[in-house]
């Protein structure tokens, strides 16, 4: 339990370092790249515009507020009405000429007070003789307020409005804003698509793994596509190389083997059966040693035939079109089985573009492995997927425990009801023969449990093109 | 006079061949090659030989197309070899069987029997001539002919012909055919097929696009009608 525990963290962890692949780290990586570098593009920039706007605004606020003080100056004297004053300035929307005189606060359109939107800051510089500016936020938005000081009780604002920079701003903003956001997506989509042409030819490299390890020994990378990874496919081909001929070695041997075991079984066979024949001759010793000479030799036999069997499975498919379900009460009837216990899906097309050999050898070990270890078969049943052949040969024996399911179509693997060695054939390959023979034709063979008892083995067949 | 010769260039698998096939009460004669065997046969046809294929000097291939040449014998390959190939190849030299080693006794004297029924009973079905087109098949005569002319036929074929001839018009499957002509219970199909290649060979004009003799996809063979 503890065990278990301590394995899950590291488990999830590794499931999130796979799924957080090449590809992915690569766009995430593009993708923040671009946005770092754009934001800060759009950052600088908008701060330059809006620094340049400002100080543009400053420079004519400083020019204007001085010629309208000027005008407002001359003016000064008997009979001075600020108002008149303010009025011939002539200022348009944006600028607020205000004038303080004896602490009264004089504007056009006093709406808005302005001692509220002129610092006290500013007023005391201003009153102290010293022209000053300051940028403040209005009602009516951000701003800019130029003090003038005339006389002694008299000083001269006016405030600038910025509005119109703030409005420019907004815009730059915005059109930054989305440009970046614009370059982050482009970098996200430049790095996906790097992926994918960095990790094209892995996915070939994966796809011809995935080929050989279905058996396909003749995948091989084409170095040519991809020239940066000469060093990757031509390490891949010499791999597939090495491993074809030590298959093919492999393969070879044994067929070489069981070849070479033919002839002195046959000098074998001959005598057993002369021994065979003449066993009431031989006195009750010699018959006994005649009698397990003459068994064992038909087990080597069966062994030999049944190595050449699994051997030959990897010679290539002789293709033609087989009637399944003759070949299967062909069969039945000579094992003694009744012949009705083949049943084809109805409407099916029983003509299957198959290795006539290799599914008549698969029927024969089924059915004689049913015999064998499950009681005799009771139903073949023979249908078609949209992809597959399926043959199935149910028995009414034990059936297979789960954890002998795999392991019962291996070679010399023998079933738990199986254990005795008392009868002369059954080497223990029949079944693996019948995996072999399947995968060679593009499938596999399993089994499950009959509903009902006994087992039920499935063999399934790519289905051919006719 | 008659019995089995057995070509076979390995010492003991010769002697033990002869041992147990004496023992199935066969009268019995072995060769160690081709050369000889093919003289023994001359100067004392046998009524079925067993050839095997790897043989020093004029090989098995070589050893069944004279031995065809020869006559009708009953030509049985015991080999170990089990390429299609080679299967195919041996029956188109002549064979009419090919067994691959090792094989039972009782199963080899299984087929030499059938064989010998085969070679003299003649077929089972009762004999009345069959004219298909130009193609004239006489059992009760033991002759074929095609526009007029008899065809030279090894015995297999001409058991063959006669089963299809029967049920012209019929489709017959291989299993069939192995029971009916070979009197197999069951066998290699592969021996129907060079069989009947064999046979368009004489009879049809184009063997690749056969009119007489068709195949009918997946079921077996027919003789047009």
């Amino acid at each position: 339990m503890r065990r278990l525990l301590g394995l899950r963290p590291l488990g999830m962890r590794r499931l999130g370092m796979r799924r957080l692949g090449m590809r992915t780290r690569v766009t995430a990586t593009l993708a923040v790249g671009a946005l770092l570098l754009s934001t800060m593009m759009a950052v600088v920039s908008y701060e330059i515009i809006r620094g340049e706007l400002i100080q543009e605004r400053e420079r004519t606020a400083y020019r204007l507020s001085f010629s309208d003080a000027n005008v407002v100056k001359a003016q000064l004297g008997p009979g001075f009405d600020a108002f008149t004053a303010l009025g011939s300035l002539g200022t348009g929307s944006g600028r607020r000429p205000v004038l303080r005189r004896n602490g009264d606060w004089h504007e056009l359109s006093p709406e808005r007070a302005a001692e509220q939107d002129i610092p006290a800051a500013l007023q005391q510089m201003v009153e102290d003789g010293t022209p000053a500016m300051q940028r403040i936020n209005t009602d009516a938005g951000p701003a800019i307020v130029f003090g003038v000081w005339l006389t002694d009780d008299t000083q001269y604002y006016e405030i600038f409005s910025l509005s119109e920079q703030q409005h420019n701003l907004d815009f730059i903003a915005l059109v930054l804003s989305l440009t970046a956001a614009g370059v982050t997506l482009a970098g996200g989509g430049l790095g996906w698509y790097i992926g994918r042409r960095a990790l094209r030819p892995l996915a070939s490299v994966a796809e011809a793994a995935r080929g050989i390890a279905a058996g396909d020994l003749d995948a091989r990378l084409d170095s040519q596509v991809e020239p940066d990874l000469v060093r990757l496919t031509t390490s891949f081909n010499d791999m597939v190389d090495q491993l074809q001929q030590r298959i093919e070695r492999d393969r070879r041997f044994a067929a070489d083997v069981s070849h070479e075991l033919r002839s002195p079984l046959q000098t074998l066979a001959n005598a057993a059966a002369v021994l065979s024949r003449r066993r009431e001759h031989l006195d009750q010793r010699s018959g006994d040693a005649a009698q397990l000479v003459v068994e064992e030799v038909d087990r080597f036999q069966h062994l030999v035939t049944d190595l050449l069997e699994i051997t030959r499975a990897d010679s290539e498919l002789d293709l033609s079109d087989v009637d399944v379900i003759s070949l299967a009460r062909e069969q039945c009837r000579a094992r003694g089985v009744d012949p009705a216990i083949v049943r084809a899906s109805t409407g099916i097309d029983t003509i299957w573009v198959a290795d006539a050999r290799r599914v008549e050898q698969i029927l024969v070990n089924l059915l004689e492995n049913a015999q064998r270890h499950g009681g005799g078969a009771v139903a073949v049943r023979l249908r078609r997927t949209r992809v597959r052949n399926v043959i199935e040969v149910d028995d009414c024996g034990p059936g297979v425990l789960p954890e002998q399911r795999e392991l019962i179509f291996r070679p010399f693997v023998r079933g738990v009801t199986a254990e005795r060695r008392g009868d002369t054939d059954g080497a223990g390959l029949g079944l693996a023969i019948v995996a072999r023979l399947a995968e060679s034709h593009g499938g596999r063979a399993t089994v499950r449990d009959r509903p009902g008892g006994g087992a039920r083995f499935r063999v399934e067949l790519a289905r051919r093109p006719a | 006079m008659g019995g089995v010769l057995v070509i076979e260039d390995d010492d003991r698998i010769r002697r033990s061949l002869v041992l147990a096939l004496e023992d199935e009460g066969y009268t019995v004669r072995g060769s160690a090659t081709a050369e000889d065997g093919l003289a023994a046969h001359r100067s004392e046809p046998a009524d079925a030989i067993l050839v095997d294929l790897m043989l020093p000097g004029v090989d098995g291939f070589e050893c069944v197309r004279q031995l065809r040449r020869d006559g009708d014998a009953t030509i049985v390959v015991v080999s170990a070899r089990d390429d299609t190939h080679d299967i195919v190849a041996a029956l188109e030299a002549g064979a009419d069987d090919y067994l691959v080693k090792p094989v039972a006794i009782k199963e080899l004297s299984a087929r030499l029997r059938a064989v010998r029924r085969r070679n003299r009973g003649g077929p089972a079905t009762t004999a009345t001539t069959v004219v298909v087109g130009d193609l004239e098949i006489r059992p009760d005569a033991g002759e074929v002919r095609l526009r007029g002319e008899p065809l030279p036929l090894t015995r297999t074929e001409f058991l063959l012909l006669c089963e299809l001839g029967q049920h012209a018009g019929q489709v017959l499957s291989r299993a069939q055919l192995l029971n009916r002509v070979w009197e197999y219970e069951f066998g290699d199909e592969r021996l129907v097929d060079v069989h009947v290649g064999r046979l368009r060979q004489k009879i049809e004009d184009d063997t690749a696009a056969p009119q007489r003799l068709v195949t009918v996809r997946g079921l077996g063979y027919k003789l047009v009608r």
